[in-house]
């Protein structure tokens, strides 16, 4: 029910997050472990065909099979599957995943559904906690660990997977000299094995001993907006209505995903921003960045364009897929004309590599996979140019034009930019206002600047109208290439 | 106020001059403020504080137009979903002008008018716990709550429950004033689509009665749902409550099967046949008999529920069950699965690699044993099979001994017995091909045809009672083999019948000290199953009287453990009920105290899903015991049946006792695979099966019999594929090993059940009903597995068929109103939980469409992909029977 129980819900929520996270990590380790270990000492480094018990999955995972009498033997169970890797769970282990709570609205059910699960949770801890008062498994983790550790020999290096034989062996190679064939420890997770994965090799036997994840490009790394830019809502002049669009289309979806399920339509995938020059539309994504407690994902157009063929669709797949993994998140694409422009018969090599880039682009974007908590927010000003499929409903929902501002938003801008100047008494902004000459935002804070240079390059400690005046007929005069302001008027 | 105006208007005066100076501080910042502000907005600030000064003012006409005009801005600003509407936002600072001034004003109406819009703005102005949007809504005109908008009605009703929590405390203020407000919100919310909140605030003000006048023909159903999923999850008394309005608001828009569902969930007679006397329509009530037959309920139908005799015998007859064996067999046919089976079918043993067959005849016997129950699962109800069947064709009528034969001793009471389970069901049949195992002069082939008649019957009610006939004249034999098999076949027969003739025939047996513990044993559950959930005194004191008088040694006895499942199985799902009796139990014999104190609780708090008790038998288990205490397993079973009520628990159940099986002792991690077994009966899900598939190579033994009975359990009646391959590699892994071997055939023979078309699960009716007597039969056999080297692998084997109770097919099958089979096309998929959602969103989801009749696996949910029929019950489950749409027309 109504705010206190909002308020609640919030609270079971972090409560539940609390208590899975807190005990649910050390528990899972120690059986396997510890059973794992006993059959692994017979297996001679490796090498050979090691004693029947083959650990796979992660610790944790329920599947384990077991044989620990010593007179039978059973062959290990072969692996779900070779080749490809995993798609990582979200979230905790899939073992310790909880049970999906039904009704997504805020509600006195939801409310006791997630109390259940609380109160089991807690059932849980206090069980575990009393066991591990009555034996505590700490030491022997410990000590499991180290036997592992023992195990996998140190130094290790670093080798390249080429490819499986069979379950327990693998033919390897390492960065200098020839391939080999050798044995995977059985506490290798063959799961994550695939050709061509990073591996770690014991020094001497060069058997398998673990497994190097490459977690993310740092190409993408790079695009993760770690400090959150300084430009809020607060300083764009005017524009409210574009500011409305954008919140609605991607800050709520993330926030309160329920009022949508309310009214029983999806939430809009993205949206692009389209308009002249120096309308505000990267201003506004940084405001979004800023407000957002999401991850934000930054990228330019043209960093999607690599030198090599298939690194451009490959950086754009990845980059979804960084954004699913800390999702929720916020894809924000400026210059997006730089790839997404019309597709027209190539000829050149790289003409064709941008369009295949695009195309990876249009498939992430509403493609196959549906990407939940993903929000993708394009920046252009050549709205005209783009391909059509990018722009259709279902990937691009929503169009929000960044008009030149008007007379109320100048103001408001050139209230913005002179707000923290030091202004003789005599200027008159409105004169600025007024005119009938085309600003966009940008040029308004150029006349700012420029006005405050001339002063400056005066020595005065005030900026006077008439630094404004000329200021604003440089920039007038730039923009118009050359000619003078107020020539044909 | 005409009268005296000079305090009001020296009022305002001095508040003017007051507020001079106070203003002139004010308007500086408001300069820099205003900076921010659009032209707009800085016209609509000026517009609302000018309203603020004139609702001061002292002319009451000024005020009451100011007011108004207030009221329009407020109401009409659109608001966005991202920012608090603007007069909201201008007007704050001007809120606490506004109250002070309220407090000065004389009644009037104006007043109140200042009143409401003062609770407006409370919506975002009053402090945390203060509730003054709604202090003024009451002090205010009692106008048209919704066109404040759904954020303000929200918020009043969280206020009002905070409110009334308050005044509950204090106890001391009515609540009238609230519960005019209630009766707006909940009606504006009904009207809004919004019935879980207007559910949830009348729960929370604890006045559901309200909800019955307010609910509508568009919305009863949704608020239904809301209301009987939330019952799962509330605590106490409330559950009821919740489940009693759910029942009358059915019963008020003439949806008597969905009653009736809750009326059964409540096991509430009186509510039962009100909804009969109710219901005026024969169609619908032969649905309500569908529906009550395959709860395992024993009812008469008698002349209040219906007049005419013709139609009140029909209906009897289909409560009675008869016809279930028909329905079977035609949906048999038409799945074409009629071909009976033999153990090697299902064995398969060619598709295990090498070894495994040579090594077949260690112990022909068991061996033999096995084959037969596997026989009996595979070919339940059928008619018909390769081993006990078949000879009635030929003439010599030697092979069919022949294969009885081929069992030792107490095994062929389980053959013969195993005649009684392919002849499931058919009452008239059975009986005479059971006829000439009695003139056996083997006890055991007595025995076990005894036993037979009990299985043939079971779930069938007979007006001539066959089975009391048949099998009372053996209840007082010397052999106590016999004796056993005539106990537990009245207890079969008549499982949750609560009949007093089979209660008067073995009531004297627990009272006779000379009789032996296995008869007593038996005895005991056989009354525990005819009296399931009656909490029937009479009998609670002769088992009571029986368990007292046994000595020390005879208690420790493995088959002890059936008098206090006795005992348990009379307060089946009767919660506290069972106290007295549990009290009672405490001045027992140390070495079964324990154990009878868990069975009792687990078993009366079955499908409750109550927290409190699982936390309690989570308890118990986390104590590490000496030798020789055997109370874990019941506790173990204890934390499956009472969290197997509802899905949420189920899972988290299932967590915990993974941890269990980490930490526990060799007697808990025995346990624990059974509970998972009856966690997820006929539900083969991917993580139980991996985690049993782990355990079932334990280095304890019996861990390991209890984690592979358990994977016959989970895929019970399934056929599963993944599960059958398990088990032909255990089969081949534990080939020399008899009695391991012997529960894997066991498991494989469940897991092709019925050859698929049966299911174990107690749970039926959208999940929404359990069956008490089915579930008696899952937890006495479970128990006997708890021992399972001296009971299932010792000479007891035959309780295995204890499961006879939870089988029952697991189909749709529809007929039309002359109870014929039509068949129609039907879509069939995995269901999907709709409750507190808006619309009508899809119930089931990756659906395939199918004629009936059809089978359901479990999570399965079917729906009529026809418009030409329409359904009598709304769960399509079981018998359905189909009316023509009036308004259907073909599509040309």
């Amino acid at each position: 029910m109504q705010s206190s129980v909002f308020y609640f819900l919030v609270l079971t929520e972090e409560l539940l997050y609390c208590v899975s996270s807190l005990f649910l990590t050390p528990e899972s380790l120690p059986l396997p472990l510890r059973s794992l270990l006993l059959s692994f000492s017979a297996a001679a480094m490796g090498q050979g065909s090691p004693g029947g018990l083959n650990k796979q999955g992660l610790p944790g995972d329920r599947k384990h099979d077991g044989d620990k009498k010593e007179k039978k033997f059973e062959p290990a169970a072969p692996p779900s599957r070779v080749g490809r890797k995993q798609r990582k769970q979200k979230g905790p282990e899939a073992a310790a995943r909880l049970p999906v709570v039904t009704p997504h609205t805020k509600c006195k059910l939801r409310l006791l559904k997630l109390e259940r699960v609380k109160d089991y949770l807690l059932m849980e801890e206090e069980f575990v906690t009393n066991q591990e008062r009555l034996k505590p498994q700490e030491d022997k983790n410990e000590e499991d660990r180290s036997k592992v550790d023992d195990l996998r020999g140190s130094p290790m290096s670093v080798g390249n997977l080429e490819e499986l034989i069979d379950e327990n062996h693998a033919i390897v190679s390492s960065s200098v000299g020839p391939e080999y064939y050798v044995g995977i420890l059985s506490f290798v997770d063959k799961d994550q094995l695939e050709p061509g994965c990073a591996i770690l090799m014991h020094n001497k036997v060069l058997s398998v001993v673990g497994l190097l994840q490459d977690e993310v490009d740092p190409m993408v790394s790079v695009m993760k907006v770690e400090k959150a830019p300084l430009e809020s809502y607060a300083d764009i002049g005017g524009l409210d209505a574009q500011i409305q669009e954008i919140k609605e289309a991607v800050e709520l979806p993330l926030t309160h995903p329920e009022l949508y399920e309310d009214i029983g339509i999806k939430p809009p995938k993205g949206v692009i921003l389209y308009g002249e020059p120096g309308t505000g539309k990267t201003l506004l994504a940084k405001a979004v960045a800023n407000s957002t407690s999401a991850t934000f994902l930054r990228v330019v157009g043209s960093e999607l364009i690599q030198k090599y063929l298939g690194d451009g669709p490959k950086l754009v797949r990845e980059l979804f897929r960084v954004a699913d993994d800390l999702s929720p998140s916020i894809v924000f694409i400026d210059e997006i004309d730089a790839v997404g422009t019309k597709r027209y018969d190539a000829h050149s090599g790289g003409e064709r590599e941008i369009q295949r880039t695009m195309l990876e682009l249009l498939n992430q974007l509403d493609g196959f996979d549906s990407r939940g908590d993903v929000k993708v927010i394009l920046a252009t000003n050549r709205i005209e140019s783009l391909d059509p499929a990018l722009l259709r409903p279902g990937r691009i929902d929503r169009k929000i034009e960044f008009p030149l501002p008007d007379i109320k938003t100048r103001r408001r801008i050139f209230q913005i930019h002179t707000s923290r100047m030091t202004l003789a008494d005599d200027v008159n902004l409105e004169e600025f206002v007024m005119t009938k000459d085309e600003f966009s935002g940008a040029d308004i804070k150029a006349i700012c600047t420029e006005a405050g240079l001339l002063a400056l390059r005066e020595r005065r400690m005030k900026v006077t109208h008439t630094d404004f005046k000329k200021a604003k007929e440089k920039v007038m005069f730039k923009k118009k290439e050359g000619v003078p302001e107020g020539l044909y008027m | 106020m005409a009268v005296d105006p000079s305090p009001d208007s020296s009022n305002a005066n001095d508040q003017t001059s007051n507020k001079a100076p106070l203003k002139d501080l004010k308007k500086k910042k408001d300069e820099k403020k205003e900076e921010d502000l659009s032209d707009d907005d800085l016209a609509l600030k000026q517009q609302l504080e000018l309203y603020v000064e004139r609702v001061q003012d002292a002319d009451p006409g000024v005020q009451k137009l100011a007011l108004e005009s207030m009221r329009q801005e407020i109401r009409t600003s659109t608001s966005s979903m991202t920012s608090v509407p603007k007069p909201l936002k201008f007007l704050r600072p001007h809120y606490g002008t506004l109250k002070a001034y309220y407090e000065t004003m004389v009644d009037s109406d104006v007043k109140k008018y200042l009143a409401d819009v003062l609770s407006v703005l409370a919506l975002t102005m009053s402090a945390e716990g203060e509730r003054e949007s709604l202090k003024f809504r009451l002090l205010g005109s009692e106008g048209d709550i919704g066109s404040w908008g759904h954020e303000y009605v929200r918020n009043l009703a969280g206020e009002i429950s905070q409110e009334f929590s308050k005044r509950q405390h204090l106890d001391d203020e009515p609540f009238d004033d609230l519960m005019d407000l209630v009766q707006q919100i909940v009606a504006f919310h009904m009207k809004h689509n919004a019935e879980p909140e207007a559910v949830d605030l009348l729960m929370e003000v604890e006045d559901l009665d309200m909800l019955v006048d307010l609910v509508d023909s568009t919305n009863y159903k949704r608020t239904c749902l809301y209301l009987t999923s939330a019952a799962s999850y509330l605590p106490g008394p409330d559950d009821m409550l919740v489940l009693d309005i759910a029942y009358t608001i059915y019963h008020k828009f003439g949806e008597y099967a969905s009653a009736l569902r809750i009326a059964l969930a409540q096991d509430n007679l009186q509510n039962l046949k009100q909804v009969f006397i109710s219901c005026d329509d024969l169609v619908q009530k032969k649905q309500f008999c569908y529906i009550i037959a395959r709860h395992g309920y024993k009812m008469s139908v008698d002349e209040e529920m219906v007049d005419n005799e013709d139609d009140r015998e029909h209906l009897q007859e289909i409560v009675n069950n008869t016809k279930l064996s028909d329905g079977y067999l035609t949906l048999a046919r038409d799945i074409e699965v009629m071909e009976p089976k033999s153990p090697e079918d299902i064995y398969k043993v060619h598709l295990i690699d090498g070894r495994a067959s040579a090594g077949a005849s260690v112990d022909s016997a068991r061996q033999n044993l096995a084959a037969t129950f596997v026989n009996a699962f595979v070919n339940a109800g059928f008619g018909q099979d390769k081993l006990m069947t078949v000879p009635s064709e030929s003439s010599s009528g030697g092979s069919a001994g022949s294969w009885l034969f081929k069992n030792k001793e107490h095994g062929k009471a389980s053959a013969a017995a195993s005649l009684g389970l392919i002849l499931l069901w058919d009452v008239d049949n059975g009986l005479a091909q059971i006829d000439k195992y009695f003139h056996s002069n083997d006890n055991h082939v007595i025995a076990g045809a005894l036993l037979a008649v009990g299985i043939v019957t079971v779930g069938i009610s007979n007006e001539c009672d066959p089975a009391l006939a048949l099998l009372g004249e053996y209840i007082n034999k010397e052999d106590s083999s016999i004796r056993i098999g005539a106990i537990m076949g009245l207890g079969l027969a008549y499982a949750g019948s609560q009949n007093e003739q089979v209660r008067k025939l073995l009531s004297p047996i627990l009272g006779d000290a000379k009789a032996p513990l296995d008869v007593i044993a038996f005895t005991a559950i056989s009354l525990g199953l005819v009296n399931v959930g009656s909490c029937n005194e009479e009998v609670a004191q002769s088992i009571i009287y029986s368990l007292m008088d046994r000595s020390e040694s005879e208690l420790g006895e493995p088959l002890a453990r059936f008098l206090p499942l006795g005992l348990g199985l009379l307060y089946l799902g009767k919660q506290e009920s069972v106290e007295a009796t549990a009290e009672v139990s405490k001045t027992f014999s140390e070495k079964i105290r324990k154990y009878c104190d868990m069975t009792l609780m687990s078993l009366a708090y079955a499908g409750t899903g109550d927290v409190l008790k699982v936390q309690k038998l989570l308890g118990h288990c986390a104590q590490h015991l000496d030798k020789g205490e055997t109370h874990q397993g019941p506790a173990v079973l204890g934390i499956a049946l009472v969290a197997m009520a509802e899905e949420l628990g189920l899972e988290m159940a299932i967590r915990s006792l993974e941890h269990l099986l980490q930490y526990g002792e060799q007697n808990i991690r025995r346990a624990v695979p059974l509970a998972l077994g009856l966690l997820c009966i006929s539900n083969p899900k991917v993580n139980v099966m991996d985690t049993l598939s782990r355990l079932s190579h334990d280095t304890d033994s019996e861990v390991a019999m209890s984690a592979i009975i358990a994977l016959g359990l989970i895929g019970a009646g399934t056929n599963n594929a993944r599960i059958a391959g398990m088990l032909r590699n255990l089969s081949s892994y534990y080939y020399k090993e008899a009695s391991l071997l012997f529960c894997v055939r066991i498991a494989q023979g469940l897991v092709h059940l019925g050859k698929g078309l049966l299911t174990l699960s107690p749970h039926h009716s959208d999940r929404f009903l359990l069956s008490p007597t089915a579930l008696a039969g899952l937890i006495t056999m479970l128990h006997a597995c708890l021992d399972m080297k001296s009971i299932i692998l010792g000479k007891y084997h035959y309780v295995l068929y204890f499961l006879v109770l939870a089988m029952l097919p697991r189909m749709l099958m529809t007929v039309d109103e002359n109870l014929k089979p039509l068949t129609v096309p039907v879509r069939v998929g995995q269901a999907v939980d709709v409750v507190g959602q808006a619309g009508r969103p899809k119930t089931i989801t990756g659906f395939q469409t199918h004629s009936t009749p059809v089978l359901l696996a479990a999570g399965d949910r079917a729906e009529l992909a026809t418009e030409k029929y329409i359904p009598v019950s709304p769960v399509l489950e079981g018998f359905v029977i189909l009316r023509e749409n009036p308004d259907y027309r073909e599509e040309k």
